[in-house]
């Protein structure tokens, strides 16, 4: 399992600036993989189009599973109004996962939301609930951005530590602006580098750590400000 | 909200017939032109329940033609969803019907088809839908992408829950021109009725008019405000309850 970007350029409207120019890097296997990089320097557009959502000015992905494998899930997304939680979740996921996403609930803390409206819930809360249903799809790559924005540290790790144990067979991008994190449990990292800066994409790797492995403070550290001055 | 409706009509009619009479007494107009207060009370009396009979006619018309309109403008949204070009298409289809005047056509319609309820259905629904049309060609060919993209990624966006999301999450636009097309419709009925009809208010109107009589003018405008205003308020009531009972 891979994802390739070949000579990617991108732009919205104006091709005289786009958003990044002919990037080319490579995500192996499946595992925990992160994308790092400042405010607008297009780590969105990047997911998108590594999701098939955008069609990229130039270049090619290349994925031999096929776009419809690839996933791309935000923290920008909404549950139909009329729903509750509870409900949206017996409308959409299969059968065979219920006990999965009864399980997830108490694990991510949202079993109490459960009888509310989307509508209802913190911002911490509805990134949660949308990224449950997103994790009991079939398809093995889903791209999260930011999808855990707003949610309390604890909480992110044990998600974060819960998903690398429960889904192993599936290649994850996570997209966030916690340097700490991407280090801490992400595997290979790429840093998407600010407009202007050259090369634009430099791969890093993380301490990809999982349940039962310790974390070296002192080389996570390092990692950081490598990714960091990498930025 | 019912008070709040008939007693800003009462003081817009209130308003009306003062400046009326100011006008009146300032130019030295006759009574011929301007009746009195108690020519027009006078009148009331002998014609209220004539007139107000025309009213209830005339409303039951611009309540059918409005929900004709409602489910028209539905229909043809809901087909526009189709695709982007159909959408195009009907809009700038709906703007280019809409450049002739209805009150044009009407004598076509009632050539045609004679007087009776129908062609002032039609009239009527001709004349409010447009408002409806391209609000509800806008809602339903409008993604609501933070919503449908769950949906489009997992192949499950049927037609009919693109509809139900996009009408739900527009529901608030769509009630408002529910409720601002309510008005267009008792124009419509009006509008019909005083060109060709043989009844209902419009045509109670047209005679008066051939009459020089102010006074059933008065009492018309009078009935038909008051009708609009109760139509409104129970309108308004029901979608804003449906509303507040759904977000709750």
């Amino acid at each position: 399992m891979f994802i390739q970007c070949k000579n990617i350029s991108c732009s919205y409207n104006n091709k005289e600036n786009p958003v990044f120019n002919d990037i080319t890097f490579e995500l192996q296997g499946p595992g925990f993989h992160g994308l790092f990089g400042e405010s607008g320097a297009g780590k969105s557009t990047l997911a998108k189009v590594m999701s098939g959502l955008i069609v990229p000015d130039n270049g090619i992905i290349v994925n031999p599973l096929g776009h419809s494998q690839v996933v791309y899930t935000t923290n920008q997304e909404r549950l139909p109004g009329w729903q509750t939680i509870q409900m949206h979740y017996e409308s959409v996921l299969p059968k065979h996962t219920r006990e999965n996403w009864q399980h997830m609930i108490h694990l991510f803390g949202i079993e109490h939301c459960m009888h509310s409206k989307f509508e209802q819930l913190s911002l911490g809360q509805k990134n949660r609930v949308n990224l449950i249903r997103y994790l009991l799809q079939d398809q093995p790559v889903l791209i999260m951005d930011e999808s855990l924005a707003n949610v309390d540290e604890n909480m992110r790790e044990k998600i974060i530590l819960f998903i690398k144990k429960q889904f192993p067979e599936k290649l994850f991008v996570y997209i966030s602006h916690h340097v700490r994190e991407i280090c801490k449990f992400c595997d290979q990292i790429v840093v998407i580098r600010s407009i202007g800066r050259y090369p634009r994409i430099i791969q890093l790797r993380g301490q990809n750590i999982c349940m039962n492995k310790d974390l070296d403070p002192d080389t996570l550290k390092e990692n950081m400000l490598e990714i960091v001055h990498a930025a | 909200m019912l008070h709040n409706r008939i007693i800003q009509f009462f003081i817009l009619y209130g308003i009306g017939l003062t400046m009326l009479f100011a006008i009146k007494y300032t130019m030295g107009l006759s009574d011929y032109v301007i009746p009195t207060i108690v020519d027009i009370i006078y009148t009331a009396k002998r014609i209220m329940p004539v007139y107000i009979w025309a009213v209830i006619e005339s409303m039951m018309i611009a309540m059918m033609g409005h929900i004709l309109s409602i489910v028209l403008a539905s229909v043809i949204g809901v087909l526009s969803r189709i695709n982007s070009f159909l959408g195009t298409f009907i809009k700038a289809g709906a703007y280019q019907i809409q450049s002739y005047p209805v009150v044009a056509i009407a004598p076509i319609i009632f050539l045609l088809m004679g007087d009776g309820i129908w062609p002032r259905l039609l009239i009527t629904s001709m004349i409010c839908y447009f408002p409806l049309l391209l609000t509800f060609v806008g809602v339903f060919t409008e993604p609501v992408s933070d919503i449908e993209q769950f949906y489009n990624i997992t192949n499950t966006l049927t037609w009919d829950l693109k509809i139900k999301i996009r009408a739900y999450e527009h529901q608030k636009k769509i009630l408002t021109v529910i409720e601002g097309s309510a008005t267009l419709a008792m124009v419509g009925t009006i509008v019909a009725e005083f060109i060709s009809a043989e009844s209902g208010i419009g045509y109670q109107i047209s005679i008066a008019m051939s009459q020089s009589d102010m006074s059933k003018v008065l009492i018309a405008l009078f009935l038909i405000g008051l009708a609009i205003s109760i139509y409104l308020t129970v309108l308004a009531w029901g979608l804003w309850t449906k509303i507040s009972h759904d977000s709750q």
